[in-house]
């Protein structure tokens, strides 16, 4: 075959994979963005009805939490930490404490992908407010104590019998590789419970 | 005569060489190419540079706040982050360990030492979890320090545990030794100076194995992490002491942090060395003296070497002196066929004065074979195999490949199903379904597709494998449920139960996957689901391993077996109902006897009956002409032992008693039976105490942990921690690379082109550049006055003034 034939394949092949790449990372992004408005939607009726309910009827998951981080725009947290809960919002770690239950006080972990939803996890500072809706409507206060960089192999994770908010996502946050051991941990004490204003 | 010369010579057309169609047609995209590529490459770049930006600004942000944050400044921060700083852990305590196995009639005898080096400089208690054979008869422990040594006693559990905080606090040397699972104990020792050396002696005894006559012998060197079902709960335990577990108790394994120990890879541990050691290493030595020649002795995933004795005595011992803690060590070994016994029967005198009469009996027999030309039964097969993340690594491998082989083995009559489970279980057919090779073929493909992830969630896909079956219909086909699987549940008491009540008319199989399954899993539920188990540590072995195996699920079964003993004989012998036997497996029991009934010509005989294929049998064995051993221990401790997991058997099948405050009968017999023959069990525990205080009261004690190693071909586990990436940045960095080589491959083709339309490009812009200078020079000649000019015109002036 003629080289310039080789080379305008090869360049073909690398335009296409290269979109192929492009576009699939961009659906990564795409659907963890739209999928919230999907998740807070069916979070909204769970409130209401007080009835689980799915975002989607395939869906393996379903929301739990609703999660502010300071100022930002508020998360709905989803059952589970598997990778499809975690595509679609951050998730709240099965065996960790439930929002809200104060009766059974446990650190409440709750994780999502560094490169979506807690992209800016990094850059929240201490003595921030987050803010907590359990599945009774009720706003819970956590004021950030510090952070922390972890070993995921040889560190285990930090549940005590309080009721802190535990923040997991991947470190560092510019890391290209998906299969990093270090992980960013940010923790935050229980400040209050807010009762619901009823509108 | 000169038009002609003018006249362009007539050339046919096909001759001619003019430009194609499709010439202008390339030369018209290539151009248009050129522009989009531009575009293409220009937007990648743009991207690129981008993410560069974000990434180094994200970065740049939490730089920053560690600067200011810091957790470790507030008071409880430790509480919360028990392994301090972040980064490497390095462990304060060197584990070195040796083995020595006394083998003798059908027991092997096994001192278990581990020394326990301090290489902090601190005070240390170390915290080890040990795991032991699932039936190991635990009945002994000793701290040794130099040349003393302490002897350790058996205590009531709890009392054990107090005793063992108080000698702690008041800074004496102290061990306890104590039962998490029948095959997992805690290991922990106090007051540990910086730089010495304690050294912990476990002694147990152990049954060995014969299948398909082939003596075997199985000691674990870790564990595989265990997986703990249910929702959190309080810890239960009510002397505490720190486990150092990474799991929280649940409401299914109220336990979890007792068996959840901090697990390292090997590389890491390994690397901690005193003097030329590693830490985690193991020498094991062997004294084989059963009596009998020997054909074949082999370990599979050691190296070994053997010298042969007088009296057939062999002596195993490592080859290259000591080995890592990362895989369980097997040995296998066969007496001469000449020699292969039939029976083997050993007696024993008690050796407590409160029951001078006592006797203790060992038996083995081998049950008359049936040829394997047999007939085949139609089988109905379910396979489950688990897919969860400890099987991760070399372990789903093996899974694949012996579950592939299981495959093959099917014929047209049979029917089958496959059920895989993690955090959740899919079946691939929803009934068993008729084994024709078009079936088989996608039930191929679909486990050639399985990966290892998830957690282990096994009751759910057991249950489904135990109601898949219960059509009556098909009334001729032989039940089998084939369940390969590590076994790393913590939850193991509620799944048995769950076989035991759901099983019907189904056979269970255990398949034992990876370096270091758990053996009280696949021995206990094979025992429930009244069928068998095979254990594969490595990829070669499947074949051999599975070939044994279905040959047990092929063959007939020995049935109906009886045991009856001479009239006016007070016999008590476990097991109670003797099991239906497999192809290749013996009949065996452990008895006591009363009033000195053994080894006297009054004797008589014990008698054997079963069924096998149909046809009835009988074996007797005399019991007047055994030499009765007046100076062992090992049957008693063994017969105890068995007695021990036959009431805590009973117990499970029981339930919890409905008034948790009452007495519990079986715990009150299974206590009196540990104590009385000085065994660890659930309820019991040693425990080791030094008379003087070593540490000073000024000095304060850390608890550390030491870690076991990951297995073999294992993927470290992530400890429940989430993976939190996407790779979304990856996938795009990959995504503009890939963009700008295609741009470049482009560039290059067309280089002469591009370069020329650089260069014309290049003109225009030369062009542009000096127009822009031009207007540039002009304006500024409007706007700022020329001083020569101005002086020149002055001069003119002055000059045509005075003219003037």
């Amino acid at each position: 075959m003629h080289p310039a034939k080789i080379a305008t394949w090869l360049s073909a092949l690398c335009f296409a994979i290269g979109l192929w790449q492009l576009g699939g990372s961009a659906w990564l992004l795409f659907k963890a963005e739209v999928a919230q408005y999907l998740i807070s939607d069916s979070w909204q009726h769970q409130l209401a009805s007080g009835q689980t309910q799915k975002p989607w009827p395939w869906a393996d998951t379903w929301p739990v939490a609703q999660l502010k981080l300071g100022e930002e725009k508020p998360l709905t947290v989803l059952h589970g930490t598997s990778g499809q809960a975690l595509a679609f919002g951050p998730g709240l770690l099965t065996g960790s404490g439930e929002p809200g239950n104060l009766d059974e006080p446990r650190t409440t972990v709750i994780a999502a992908h560094k490169d979506t939803h807690f992209r800016n996890l990094g850059a929240l500072t201490k003595g921030t407010v987050i803010q907590l809706q359990d599945r009774h409507g009720r706003w819970h206060f956590y004021r950030i104590r510090g952070a922390k960089v972890v070993n995921s192999e040889t560190d285990r994770l930090p549940v005590a019998d309080v009721p802190g908010l535990l923040l997991v996502t991947c470190y560092p946050f510019d890391a290209v590789s998906a299969r990093g051991p270090l992980r960013y941990l940010v923790y935050a004490d229980y400040v209050d419970v807010a009762s619901t204003v009823q509108l | 005569m000169n038009r002609p010369f003018f006249h362009p010579p007539r050339i046919q057309r096909d001759l001619l060489i003019l430009p194609s169609d499709e010439y202008y047609r390339r030369r018209y995209r290539k151009n248009r190419g050129g522009s989009w590529l531009l575009l293409i490459v220009t937007a990648a770049a743009v991207l690129f540079a981008a993410i560069g930006v974000r990434a180094q600004s994200l970065e740049a942000a939490d730089a920053a706040q560690f600067e200011t944050v810091s957790m470790d400044e507030s008071g409880s921060g430790d509480l919360l982050f028990s392994s301090g700083e972040p980064g490497r852990y390095i462990p304060a305590i060197h584990l070195g360990t040796e083995v020595d196995i006394r083998v003798r009639g059908l027991v092997a005898e096994v001192v278990l030492a581990q020394q326990f080096r301090n290489t902090s400089n601190e005070w240390q208690e170390a915290v080890y979890v040990l795991p032991l054979p699932e039936n190991a008869a635990v009945n002994g422990m000793e701290i040794v320090v130099g040349e003393r040594r302490i002897v350790g006693k058996v205590r009531e559990r709890e009392e054990a545990r107090k005793v063992y905080k108080k000698a702690r606090e008041e800074g004496k040397r102290a061990a306890l030794l104590e039962q998490q699972r029948p095959n997992l104990f805690t290991s922990r020792v106090a007051n540990i100076a910086p730089g010495e050396e304690v050294s912990v002696e476990v002694r147990y005894l152990q049954t060995l194995r014969f299948d398909s006559g082939q003596f075997s012998l199985r000691l674990p060197t870790t564990l595989t992490p265990r997986y703990m079902p249910g929702a959190p709960a309080a810890s239960t335990q009510s002397v505490a002491l720190n486990a150092h577990g990474w799991s929280l108790p649940t409401n299914e394994v109220p336990d979890a942090e007792q068996i959840s120990p901090v697990m390292m890879p090997l590389a890491e541990i390994a690397s901690h060395q005193v003097g030329d050691q590693d830490s985690h290493q193991m020498k094991i030595r062997v004294d084989l003296g059963m009596g009998l020649p020997l054909a074949d002795i082999h370990s599979p995933y050691h190296e070994v070497n053997f010298r042969r004795e007088e009296n057939h005595h062999y002596r195993v011992g490592l080859k290259h002196g000591a080995a890592p803690m990362d895989r369980d060590f097997a040995l296998f070994w066969r007496p001469q066929t000449s020699s292969m016994p039939s029976a083997a029967l050993f007696a024993e005198q008690s050796a407590m004065p409160a029951e001078p009469g006592a006797q203790y009996l060992q038996l083995l027999l081998l049950p008359p074979q049936e040829s394997l030309a047999a007939r085949k039964l139609p089988r109905e097969v379910v396979y489950v195999v688990d897919t969860s993340g400890s099987m991760g690594g070399n372990s789903i491998r093996q899974a694949k490949e012996s579950l592939l082989l299981a495959l093959s083995r099917l014929t047209q009559m049979d029917r089958f199903n496959i059920i895989e489970f993690n955090s959740n279980h899919r079946s691939f057919f929803p009934r068993p379904t008729a084994a024709t090779s078009d079936n088989i073929q996608r039930a191929r493909s679909w486990v050639e597709s399985l990966q290892a992830t998830g957690g282990t969630e096994m009751a759910p896909a057991l249950k489904e494998a135990l109601s898949q079956q219960l059509d009556h219909q098909a009334g001729t086909l032989v039940r089998q449920v084939v369940f390969i699987t590590d076994g790393s549940v913590g939850n193991e008491r509620a799944l048995f139960e769950l076989i035991r009540q759901r099983l019907g008319e189904t056979r269970l199989f255990t398949v034992g996957i990876g370096s270091a399954p758990n053996s009280f899993f696949m021995t206990k539920a094979a025992q429930y689901g009244r069928g068998s188990f095979v254990q594969i540590g490595d990829l070669a072995e499947v074949q051999a391993k599975m070939g044994a195996l279905f040959e047990k699920l092929e063959s007939p079964l020995v049935t109906d077996l009886q045991v009856q003993w001479p009239q006016g004989v007070k016999v008590e012998s476990y097991p109670k109902r003797l099991p239906d036997l497999y192809r290749g497996e013996p009949i065996r029991l452990v008895a006591r006897t009363d009033g000195n009934a053994l080894g006297s010509s009054a004797s008589g005989e014990v008698v054997i009956s079963g069924r096998l294929a149909g046809k009835r049998f009988s074996r007797s064995l005399s019991l007047s002409a055994i030499a009765v051993d007046d100076s062992g221990k090992g049957i008693g401790s063994l017969w105890a032992r068995e007695k021990i997991a036959a009431l805590r058997d009973e117990q499970r099948e029981r339930g919890p008693l409905s008034d948790p405050e009452a007495l519990d009968p079986l715990r009150e017999n299974i206590l009196g039976l540990a104590l009385g023959y000085q065994l660890a069990s659930p309820y019991t525990s040693f425990v080791a105490v030094e008379e003087t205080p070593v540490r000073p009261q000024s000095e304060s004690l850390k608890s550390s942990p030491v870690p076991n190693a990951v297995a073999r071909g294992q993927v470290m586990q992530s400890f429940t921690y989430p993976s939190t990436a996407t790779g979304v940045y990856g996938q795009m960095l990959f995504a503009a690379i890939l963009l700008t080589l295609g741009g470049l491959l482009r560039l290059l083709q067309r280089t002469p082109q591009v370069v020329a339309s650089l260069f014309t490009r290049w003109r225009l812009v030369r062009k542009g550049v000096a127009h822009v200078e031009r207007s540039l020079r002009r304006w500024l000649r409007t706007v700022i006055p020329d001083m020569r000019r101005r002086n020149a015109c002055i001069n003119n002036g002055y000059r045509s003034g005075v003219s003037r």
